[in-house]
């Protein structure tokens, strides 16, 4: 549980920290590319969150059940 | 904008309202109920006894004359967009209640619930992530989408076992009036008051041995307000985090059956019951994971011994929902 707290709260910081301020790193880019760069980023870390749960619950039900 | 001693005031009417509304009307609709029929059998008890079911109707009319006279006091129309949330959900799991519906039928018709909130724009354009905001006016449109079908669903899921679902939702909502109190409105604090309240009165008589269930209206309504209150109070991390472990129930079953189905659908069960009437692990590899398998895995217990361990699980995940809340209060 508290490593699955730890992930949550490690995407939402990567969200803030480094997702957010991503239009200082695209310099002059049009306002609808940023954010269209900053939803696939964010959306690809919640998949890349889901995927990291999975694995998790695959080792703890191996080690569980098996 | 309401001050200290109203908000206190209204606090004590609201609760006082959902509180006794559902103390006392529980009693009559068991009475009811088991007249009409409406019962179903208690698997996990000797001699599998009847038990009425649903209780939705009664939490609905509790928690919504609490929250149309919170309504009439403060003048909030975010106060109504819960409600309605709410009553969308309750009317969905009641049409379930009452036919045996497909599995994909609940997460559709939840999408429902989002209307509300999204028609009144409850939700504002900033997106709380603990350690700051992130502002995304059009991407949180579909996430109001994404997250009442998953509360709705993920409470529904949890309910397996005498009075969890009721006891689950009242431990997590503590975190979650705290984190909306300091980061969020007081009208959305005083609107999710009931739903601890009412959760709080059921408890009593859903608790193990349970006297009735809540049904799929009780238990979609109860997640569904819950989604609502984290949305329309700026706590949707602290809610989630308040709620990880019927969330790890919802993951296990759906990463081990892929596809959106109900329970009762599912041929290999879970948890087996031994004579003793304890719960043991499934042997069978081809069965899902879930919550109640995983903490039977150590050795079978009772149902009530399993429901403390889930309500232990539930407190630990209010710690670290109330440890998040420090760091978010601290950083801002």
């Amino acid at each position: 549980m508290a490593g699955m707290w730890a992930m949550v709260l490690a995407v939402a910081a990567f969200l803030v920290m480094v997702v957010g301020p991503i239009d200082a790193l695209l310099g002059n880019t049009s306002r609808l590319a940023i954010s269209a760069v900053q939803a696939v980023v964010a959306i690809a870390s919640v998949v890349a969150l889901a995927f990291g749960l999975g694995r998790l619950k695959r080792a703890y039900l191996r080690s569980k059940l098996h | 904008m309401t001050t200290a001693a109203e908000t206190i005031t209204y606090g004590a009417i609201v609760s006082a309202i959902s509180f006794f509304a559902v103390y006392l009307l529980t009693p009559v609709a068991i009475k009811s109920l088991v007249a009409k029929g409406q019962v179903v059998q208690d698997y996990h008890k000797p001699g599998k006894p009847p038990v009425p079911r649903p209780a939705g109707p009664v939490l609905m009319a509790g928690i919504a004359a609490a929250e149309l006279v919170l309504y009439a006091l403060t003048m909030n129309p975010a106060v109504l967009t819960v409600l309605a949330s709410t009553a969308i959900a309750f009317a969905v799991g009641y049409v379930d209640d009452k036919r045996v519906m497909p599995g994909w039928f609940k997460p559709a018709a939840l999408l429902l619930a989002a209307v509300p909130l999204v028609a009144l724009h409850v939700q504002g354009d900033h997106l709380n992530l603990v350690f700051g905001s992130a502002f995304i006016p059009l991407l949180y449109i579909p996430l109001v989408f994404v997250i009442m079908p998953i509360a709705g669903n993920t409470v529904n899921s949890i309910d397996v076992l005498n009075g969890v679902a009721s006891g689950f939702v009242m431990i997590a909502m503590v975190p979650l009036l705290a984190a909306i109190a300091i980061f969020g409105s007081m009208d959305i604090f005083l609107a999710g008051l009931p739903l601890l309240l009412a959760s709080a009165a059921f408890y009593k008589y859903h608790k193990y041995p349970s006297r009735i269930f809540p049904g799929d209206s009780g238990t979609l309504l109860l997640g569904t307000m819950y989604g609502a209150l984290a949305v329309a109070g700026r706590a949707e991390i602290i809610g989630v985090i308040a709620l990880l472990p019927a969330v790890v129930n919802s993951f296990l079953f759906l990463s081990s059956v892929k596809r959106i189905v109900e329970h009762r659908q599912v041929k290999a069960r879970p948890v087996t019951l031994l004579d003793d009437y304890r719960l043991a692990a499934s042997k069978d590899a081809g069965a899902p994971a879930t919550l109640v398998r995983l903490i039977v895995a150590d050795g079978p217990l009772s149902e009530k011994e399993v429901g403390h361990r889930i309500f232990r699980l539930a407190i630990i995940s209010a710690l670290m929902a109330f440890a998040t809340i420090a760091i978010q209060y601290f950083l801002r």
